[in-house]
């Protein structure tokens, strides 16, 4: 239609026209095809007819359609140059054409003299007849089919023909490949003449060899015939050897199975979307409603793309997620997404972890019994490139770059980042996804949690480091909506914040394209009065690194509890405690006595306040008194305190908040309920299940325990107890502990930040201590990293309160090699150590060592005068602190002791530690601690090379070959050794020319042999894992070649024991 | 007093015994008889623990002296419990049960180890254990037993049981710091702190000051400070300052009213370790100050009820020229050297010995009603007290005025010379 038309009423009429020609055409078609009980030809007469009216010239208009051989056409048919044509499709395959002409020239249109319109409207209608013709063919084997059966004359061996037929013309394609696996399957089970069929050869014997063919050339490819396998042929030789219903069970399983490999397709297609995922799996998950009839490797195929696509690439989780999670389970999860346009996003690590701890504990044999009946809170995901797509509808591409900046400038700019991710707005696709989240939540208060990519990975612990925000979610649906989207934007920013960065940069995760998965949760509780909160909420550790009492082992575990919401577990909080509990060790108690478990008891509560619409924190004295003994689970958290006794909570009714002093210890849930036991063997499911300990958190609102999280808890393996010397000069110890002192050797410290306790309190402002912990920051980028330690008041990482403690963040301790932190008596009063609690797992993770000295105890050593008598480095290091260097002494070790270096030794088992000095050049491995238990991860690979070093020294003949000594060095030496490493070995011989090549021969043959054995190890190929360097007299006398390496000062080689089997 | 370089407590006690009866001119035999325990009993404990394994522990009864009635004394658990600390101890519960003239001699006990390592069973096990191997040689006539360091009330009550099951019968006055209820008395918590008030109210009788006409300064907050204030009050003195720890911040407070604390309203803004809200406070009115405040306070009494060796040499020329008493409602409030500067300037001094021996009167009050199995109410407890701790006072300060000699070495003599009569009474010496 001419534009200009279009523009006056006359034109709009006219389209208008043309329009209700075209429904008056498409009506009268549909029809006539409607009219089942008409003979085919009259049927398309009428069609044919009904055509010209629908064409804006219909007085010249004529149509001709083609179908299977057969020409119709329309009254006064003639052929002419202006034509319109479709193809008529059936199952993908043209069985006819239907054409429209003019028998007249007319003005030019779209497409020749014809509306764009009208080739819509022809190809609408091709369509409907090629339906039409699918439809008569389904017809009619469905109606002999019931003609037979209505005879009762369908041969047993016939019963397949009809459903055969069906397929084969309502999808051809299906048909072929059920028709090929049909054929696969007489074949395998041996069926003569199968094989033919299949490669089409005539004989078996010959073509099998064909089909081996020589290595390295391609196989033949066999071209299949599609006729063949259109027939009946396949069937009807499998009627011979199959009954009926073998055949037609078959049959039903491959189709499923086809349509399973149709959602693998897409599943695998790097390029499919999510929501085509989703779409793929809502139609799998519907069109087979019994996936038992699935191969399992099928399912497994499925599980493992789909744990990869919507969880997570890391290999070691999708391996456990195959076997623990099926694909009802993804299917479920789907429901609760919010999915940003074209998203080829995840679900991040901490919902990943989450999903399949509960899979793995609600699959545990008699799980009611061993675990409980575990719940999950009902919770809402946007994938991980959910951040990306907010970055874009906003331009924010340039936070991408804070990463490669420097740390102060990330910290500096951070505040920005933070007010400009609040200020932006979110893709209207998640706008609505949050907006059907909010309507299945209702007003349930949420908590916004992150789940990135990197999180929870192994090995990594961005604990804290990104941030979980509260929404109370109260208000009108607009308001709800706002506070929601203003919580992700939060979290989203803290992407971009000082902490994770530093973190990853440390350990070489810059680099990776960080995703931030979000999880919607809702809060666990109930509402009590005006507040929302859980009984109780705690984290737990399947090892504890934290043990108060040598009967407590690494296995037992550590729980931390806090009535309320569980915020005040799993941060640190400086004038509060939680309640520790250790799962395997339930009866052994952090505090003993009354008054000291009262004083360590929670004090405050965290709670959803729902009229103001925020998280508050509140005394529990004052909570009690305004929600009584409704408080959820009150007598498994509280214990009644009377006459200096700790006993039961009193009954609800008896409660009295004015005159009941009631102790948060959570004897109620010990002593009355299964938790701890349930406790205790989860955390050893999932530990033994996923292969490595883990963390979790959970809360409890009185009635069902929710899983929140669980991730892989990561462990030092340096952790086996160090000899302690008993026979050390006083002078060269700089201190003892003998209370938590835990397993390690630390060797080689080269320097010691000391923050003394005394003139750290007698700083005069809050300002000037902060400024400490600031010259810590600083020293910690400035000394050789892990050869420094940290001595200081109190509590590192005080937060609130920094006369307790120097008041770091991890990244300025995050070199060190160990953090100590020192109880110095004020008055009668000890202070409180943090036990590293502020950074728990950073220290864990990073190995740095916790130990607590409490240098006024008796028997115990504290060099005071060494470290305050020592020449101070800190003016020349940090001139800006210089004002500080009566607070902060920076030791020089060798300088200040005769050249030596520091040691700490640790042994929990002993319950002693020492810290002295010791000559560079004393033997600095570790000794080896005896192996507890079966080592998860492969021996290491220093370890094995020296020990296979050691191996050869002592088979090594000197007689036989003239050898005087054997050495190490290099590498293996320096326990520095990778996978691919060789073994550098110094041989000082006094041999014979003979001897030297006998010798050659047989170290060759060692040198061999170990390579085999590394490659089975490590997957890395050498060709001689020895590297063997042979030194004379001569050599050692001038000191050339390798020679200089025996008594060097730096990477001195070391002797090996000879010929001592 | 140091042996081997380390401080040694039994050291310490007889050093303490031998100045004394120097003063009183005590003859040889009884001082080699007083400087050293009656009897010992040393005895293992076997315990099965939790994961099946048995652990044995080594239990300590001293019994010093038993003159005067039967022994009384606290039960320790402790890691590094020694027997020497145990003998100590024992020997200082004599003197403080004489010195209040109550029929009781000093014992004390301990089992090595650390209740951070046990569960409540085996902590219940070894409380049995050591009532199994002492049941013959302790009860209510001959030795009874209080709970100490890191044992409470609830270790109490099991090692009743377990003296019950073994003698057949109800004997709740084989032990005391049984809850009320159980065999405890009412009065416990009050007893202390007004205990340091009877003995204040006969001083300010004696230096014939009204008590009206008092202003107080009271160092800590806790169970004895409030009850001391309380009662101080109810006989017309004023308190105008009160100091306290503050947890959060690690450091004390003082908190000062000028025209007198209010203690209701204090007690109404205070945790239950004796913690104030400062915030709070500075609402009602009241002035925080430096923890060390509490000294210099312009008033006729200091009470110091808080921490050992808060009184030095150092703080002690802080004191206002106004002060005339000072009662030690803690153990140990007073270093030696501040001790010689109070006597020097003539203050009168209320030892803690005897300021806050109302805590052991009313334990030897409930073994009385525990061994009549007839329970008195607060009143009659209350005043049993007032007239144990005036004759105590009044005893003392008789002597100390009659032979000049300070307060704490009359507290000492009288004490001293009550056991050694005794035993010289019953023909031992």
């Amino acid at each position: 239609m001419p534009d200009e038309l279009r523009t006056t009423p006359e034109g709009l009429m006219a389209s208008l026209r043309e329009r209700a020609k075209e429904l008056n055409c498409l009506y009268h078609v549909e029809g006539a095809l409607r009219k089942r009980e008409t003979a085919p030809n009259e049927v398309y007469r009428e069609v044919l007819e009904a055509l010209p009216p629908g064409w804006q010239y219909s007085d010249i208009c004529v149509a001709r359609l083609t179908i299977e051989g057969k020409t119709l056409s329309s009254p006064g048919f003639e052929p002419s140059e202006w034509v319109l044509r479709a193809d008529i499709m059936v199952q993908d395959t043209a069985v006819g054409t239907l054409e429209v002409f003019y028998t007249e020239k007319r003005p030019r249109e779209n497409e020749g003299p014809f509306l764009r319109d009208e080739v819509r409207l022809i190809n609408t209608i091709a369509g409907l007849i090629g339906h039409h013709i699918l439809r008569q063919r389904l017809q009619s084997i469905q109606k002999d089919w019931e003609t037979l059966q209505s005879q009762g004359g369908v041969s047993a061996s016939e019963i397949w023909r009809s459903p055969l037929h069906l397929l084969r013309e309502s999808d051809r394609g299906l048909y072929l490949r059920i028709a090929h696996k049909m054929l696969n399957y007489l074949c395998r089970i041996g069926v003569s003449g199968a094989q033919q069929m299949l490669t089409g050869e005539t004989d078996s014997l010959d073509s099998e060899e064909e089909v081996i063919g020589e290595i390295n050339v391609p196989a033949c490819r066999f071209a299949q015939d599609p006729d063949y396998l259109m027939s009946d042929a396949p069937f009807e030789l499998a009627s011979k050897h199959l009954s009926q219903t073998e055949i037609l069970g078959r049959v039903q399983s491959w189709m499923q199975e086809d349509k399973a490999l149709g959602f693998l397709r897409i599943l695998n297609n790097p390029r499919s979307p999510l929501p085509e995922i989703v779409d793929a799996m809502r139609r799998f998950q519907h069109g087979i409603p019994n996936k038992h009839i699935l191969r399992s490797s099928t399912l497994k195929t499925l599980r493992v793309s789909l744990a990869q696509r919507l969880l997570t690439e890391q290999i070691d989780f999708v391996r456990i997620a195959k076997e623990n999670m099926e694909i009802e389970d993804f299917y479920e999860l789907t429901g609760r997404m919010v999915i940003p346009a074209g998203s080829h996003g995840r679900l991040g690590g901490k919902s990943a972890g989450m999903l399949l701890a509960h899979r793995i504990l609600g699959r545990t044999v008699d799980a009611e019994q061993i675990v409980g009946d575990i719940k999950l809170p009902k919770t809402w995901y946007l994938p991980s490139d959910g951040i990306l797509d907010f970055i874009g509808h906003n331009d924010l591409q340039e936070v991408i770059e804070q990463k490669f900046k420097e740390t102060y400038e990330v910290r500096q700019e951070y505040p920005d980042i933070i007010r400009l991710f609040k200020n932006s707005t979110f893709p209207p696709r998640i706008l609505n996804g949050l907006s059907v989240a909010l309507d299945d939540f209702a007003d349930s208060p949420l908590i916004v949690r992150s789940s990135s990519l990197l999180e929870d990975r192994l090995g990594t612990a961005f604990s804290g480091k990104y941030k979980s925000l509260f929404v109370a979610n109260q208000g009108t649906k607009a308001e709800r909506l706002e506070a929601l989207a203003d919580a992700i934007a939060e979290v989203y920013a803290s992407t971009f914040g000082p902490d994770p960065i530093e973190y990853r940069r440390e350990r070489g995760l810059l680099e990776f394209n960080e995703e931030m998965g979000i999880m919607i949760q809702e809060v666990v509780g109930m509402k009590v009065g005006k507040y929302f909160f859980p009984a109780f909420a705690g984290v737990a550790f399947s090892n504890s690194e934290f043990r108060w009492s040598p009967r407590i082992q690494r296995e037992d575990g550590l729980a931390r509890l806090v009535p309320g919401i569980g915020t005040r577990a799993v941060d640190r909080v400086a004038d509060d405690y939680p309640v520790l509990l250790v799962p395997g060790k339930p009866n052994l108690r952090v505090n003993v006595a009354v008054d000291e478990i009262a004083r360590y008891s929670p004090k405050w509560i965290d709670v959803i306040n729902l009229e103001s619409g925020t998280l508050e924190t509140k005394s529990i004295t004052d909570l009690l008194k305004d929600v009584g003994s409704g408080f959820p689970g009150f007598d498994k958290v509280f214990s009644l305190l009377e006459e200096g006794m700790l006993g039961k909570a009193p009954p609800r009714v008896m409660f009295d908040a004015e005159k009941h002093e009631l102790v948060a210890t959570f004897d109620g849930l010990a002593k009355t309920t299964q938790f701890i036991e349930h406790l205790n063997n989860i955390l050893n499911i999932l530990e033994e299940r996923l292969g490595s300990p883990v963390d979790i958190e959970f809360a409890h609102d009185g009635t069902d325990f929710y899983l929140l999280q669980c991730r892989p808890q990561s462990q030092s393996d340096d952790s086996g107890p160090a000899p302690i010397p008993k026979d050390v000069d006083g002078s060269d110890i700089v201190f003892t502990a003998d209370r938590y002192v835990s397993n390690g050797w630390i060797p080689d410290i080269t320097n010691i930040v000391y923050v003394d306790p005394e003139r750290y309190g007698r700083l005069g402002s809050r300002e000037e201590m902060l400024s400490v912990a600031r010259a810590v920051g600083k020293l910690n980028r400035l000394l050789p990293t892990k050869r420094f330690i940290l001595l200081g008041p109190g509590r590192w990482g005080s937060r609130g309160d920094v006369k307790l403690g120097v008041s770091v963040t991890y990244a300025d301790i995050s070199n060190t090699a160990m953090l100590i932190e020192i109880a110095k008596k004020k008055g009668d009063y000890v202070p409180d150590l943090s036990f590293g609690t502020h950074f728990f797992q950073d220290l864990v993770e990073s190995r740095i060592r916790y130990l607590p000295l409490y240098p006024d105890e008796e028997d115990v050593i504290f060099n005071e005068r060494f470290l305050l008598g020592a020449d101070n480095l800190l003016p020349g290091m940090v001139p800006d602190f210089a004002h500080l260097a009566d607070v902060i002494r920076v030791i020089d070790v060798p300088a200040n002791a005769d050249g030596r270096l520091l040691r700490v030794l640790l042994n929990a088992d002993l319950g002693e530690a020492l810290a002295l000095f010791v000559d560079p050049d004393e033997d600095s491995e570790q000794p080896q601690p005896v192996q507890k238990a079966v080592s998860h991860k492969p021996m290491q690979y220093w370890q094995w090379r020296l020990r296979m070093a050691e191996r050869i020294a002592a088979a090594l003949d000197p007689d036989r070959f003239g050898t005087v000594a054997i050495y190490v060095f290099g590498s293996t030496k320096n326990a520095t050794a990778g996978p691919e490493s060789d073994i550098d070995l110094l041989i000082h011989t006094r041999g014979t020319d003979a001897q030297d090549r006998e010798l050659a021969s047989w170290l060759e043959g060692w040198g061999r042999c170990l390579s085999e054995m590394n490659y089975l190890q490590t997957g890395y190929r050498t060709e001689n894992l020895l590297d063997v360097h042979v030194i004379t007299d001569e050599d050692i006398a001038n000191q050339t070649s390798y020679a200089s390496k025996i008594g060097a000062v730096t990477d001195a080689a070391r002797e090996l024991p000879l010929g001592k089997p | 007093m140091a042996s081997n370089g380390t401080y040694n407590a039994y050291d310490m006690a007889r050093a303490q015994f031998d100045s004394i009866a120097d003063v009183i001119d005590l003859d040889e035999g009884a001082r080699a008889f007083l400087r050293t325990p009656m009897r010992e009993y040393h005895f293992t404990i076997p315990v099965r623990m939790d994961d099946g394994t048995v652990q044995v522990f080594a239990g300590f009864r001293v019994q010093h002296n038993d003159a005067r009635g039967p022994c009384k004394g606290g039960i320790r658990f402790h890691p590094q419990e020694t027997i020497d600390t145990v003998r100590a101890l024992s020997m200082w519960m004599t003197w403080k049960c004489a010195v209040v003239d109550i029929p009781l001699g000093g014992g004390k006990g301990g089992v090595i180890c650390d209740p951070h390592n046990l569960s409540m069973r085996e902590q219940e096990a070894i409380c049995r254990g050591f009532i199994r191997q002492l049941a013959r040689n302790i009860g209510p006539v001959a030795d009874v037993p209080a709970p100490d360091v890191m044992t409470s009330p609830q270790h109490m009550l099991w090692m009743m049981d377990e003296y019950e099951k073994i003698h057949g019968g109800h004997f709740p006055g084989a032990i005391t710091g049984k809850p009320v209820g159980m065999g405890g008395s009412l009065g416990r918590t009050q007893a202390t702190g007004y205990g340091v008030i009877y003995t204040l109210r006969e001083a300010l009788k004696e230096l014939s000051i009204r008590p009206s006409d008092t202003i107080a300064s009271v160092q800590g907050f806790g169970n004895v400070a409030q009850y001391a204030i309380e009662l101080y009050h109810q006989i017309g003195g004023t308190t105008i300052s009160v100091s306290c720890w503050d947890q959060k911040e690690q450091c004390a407070n003082v908190f000062r009213k000028k025209d007198g604390i209010d203690l209701a309203e204090l007690r109404g803004i205070t945790d239950r370790f004796g913690g104030i809200d400062q915030a709070k406070a500075r609402d009602l009115g009241y002035e925080v100050l430096p923890g060390d405040a509490w000294i210099d306070q312009d008033v006729d009494i200091l009470i110091p009820s808080a921490l050992e060796n808060s009184i030095t040499a150092e703080n002690v020329e802080k004191m206002s020229k106004r002060v005339k008493i000072i009662a030690e409602g803690a153990n140990g409030p007073t270093t030696p050297e501040a001790d010689k500067a109070i006597h020097a300037r003539g203050i009168h001094m209320i030892p803690d010995f005897l300021a806050n021996a109302g805590g052991v009167t009313c334990s030897y009050f409930e073994q009385v009603q525990s061994n009549m199995n007839y329970f008195w109410e607060m009143d009659e407890v209350l005043g049993k007290l007032d007239v144990k701790m005036t004759a105590a006072y009044v005893a003392v300060s008789e002597l100390a005025g009659k032979q000049s000699i300070y307060m704490r070495d009359a507290a000492y003599v009288v004490s001293i010379n009550r056991v050694a009569e005794a035993c010289r009474a019953r023909g031992w010496i």
